[in-house]
C-alpha cells in the first residue's frame, strides 16, 4: 500500500531537515540535492522579476552561492524554500539596480509566456491572448521593481500573502498596498475593456 | 440610500481589495451598491478578476529549467565556501 500524504509530507520534511544538517556541516552534494528541488522553480522566478535568461542564468548562480555561504546560518524558522526564495529576491533587485546604471537587456518576448490553457487553446481567441501576452509582459516590465516584486510572488507564484511578505522582506500591510498598486498600474496599461474581453 | 460623491474614486482604488476578498462588510455593501450602477466600476471588477486570474496563468517561459550551470560557484567555493568550513 502506498504511503498516505500525510507520511509522504513528513517523510520529505525529514529528509529536507537531514539534508540541511548535512550540508550545514559542509556536505557539497547534500546541499545540491536540497537546493535543486526548487532550483526550477526559483530559475522562473529570475526569469520574471529579471525578463531577461542571461542575467538570470547569472544571478540563479550567485543566489546558490549565497545560500551555500549562508547555509549555517538558516535556524528553520521559516522553510528552506522561504528563505531561498528570500535570497533569489534579494540578489534580482540588486541586479536591478546595477541595470540601472547601463541599458537595459531584451526582455522576455510575449511568444515566450504562457496563458491559462482554457485560453491558449481556443484557437478563435489566439490573437486576442497573444495581443493580452504582449500586454501583460509590457505592463509588468515596466513595473518599479518592488511592485513587478509583490505581484510576481502574489499573482503569478501564487504564494501566501504572509509567505510573500516574508520573501520580499516587509510587513504583510505593506506588501498589500504594494500588490494592489501594481495591478492598479497593470490594469491601466492594459484597459478594462482588454482584459475582459481577452481575459475572461 | 444615496450613495457618496466620492464613492466612484474610492470603488476604482479598492477594486483589487475587492477582489481578494480584504474588505470589511461595510465597505464591501458600499462597493457593490456604487457598482450596480456604475457601468465604469462594473467593468472594473470583471475586469480585475480578469487581470488576476490572466497574470496568475503567465507560466513564463515555456518550459524553463533551471540551467546546468547554477551550482557552478557553488561547486568552485567547495565545504572551504561555507561558513562553517571558513569559522573552523
Amino acid at each position: 500500500m502506498p504511503p498516505l500524504a500525510g507520511q509522504r509530507d513528513a517523510d520529505a520534511a525529514a529528509t529536507e531537515a537531514s539534508l540541511i544538517a548535512r550540508a550545514q556541516a559542509g556536505d557539497v552534494s547534500a546541499f545540491e540535492r536540497l537546493s535543486s528541488a526548487h532550483a526550477d522553480r526559483l530559475f522562473m522566478l529570475l526569469l520574471r522579476l529579471l525578463g531577461d535568461r542571461t542575467e538570470a542564468e547569472d544571478v540563479a548562480q550567485e543566489v546558490m552561492l549565497r545560500a551555500w555561504r549562508g547555509i549555517s546560518r538558516f535556524r528553520g524558522n521559516s522553510s528552506y524554500f522561504t528563505w531561498l526564495y528570500r535570497i533569489a529576491v534579494n540578489e534580482a533587485n540588486r541586479a536591478l539596480e546595477k541595470r540601472g546604471r547601463r541599458p537595459p537587456g531584451r526582455p522576455i518576448g510575449a511568444d515566450e509566456l504562457q496563458l491559462p490553457g482554457s485560453a491558449a487553446d481556443d484557437p478563435s481567441r489566439q490573437a486576442e491572448t497573444s495581443e493580452l501576452r504582449r500586454a501583460l509582459a509590457q505592463a509588468l516590465a515596466e513595473l518599479p521593481p518592488p511592485l513587478r516584486t509583490a505581484i510576481v510572488l502574489r499573482d503569478v507564484e501564487g504564494l501566501s500573502t504572509q509567505e510573500a511578505a516574508e520573501i520580499a522582506g516587509i510587513g504583510q500591510a505593506a506588501f498589500k498596498s504594494r500588490l494592489h498598486q501594481a495591478r492598479l498600474r497593470v490594469r491601466a496599461a492594459i484597459g478594462d475593456e482588454a482584459l475582459v474581453t481577452s481575459g475572461g | 440610500m444615496p450613495g457618496r460623491s466620492d464613492d466612484h474614486q474610492w470603488s476604482q482604488q479598492h477594486l483589487s481589495h475587492y477582489v481578494e476578498g480584504e474588505l470589511r462588510p461595510r465597505a464591501r455593501r458600499r462597493l457593490d451598491r456604487h457598482a450596480r450602477d456604475c457601468v465604469d466600476c462594473g467593468l472594473g471588477i470583471r475586469a480585475m478578476h480578469a487581470l488576476v486570474y490572466a497574470v496568475h496563468g503567465l507560466g513564463g517561459p515555456a518550459g524553463a529549467r533551471a540551467p546546468a550551470t547554477i551550482f557552478d560557484r557553488v561547486r568552485l567555493a567547495g565545504p572551504g565556501g561555507s561558513p562553517s568550513s571558513q569559522n573552523a
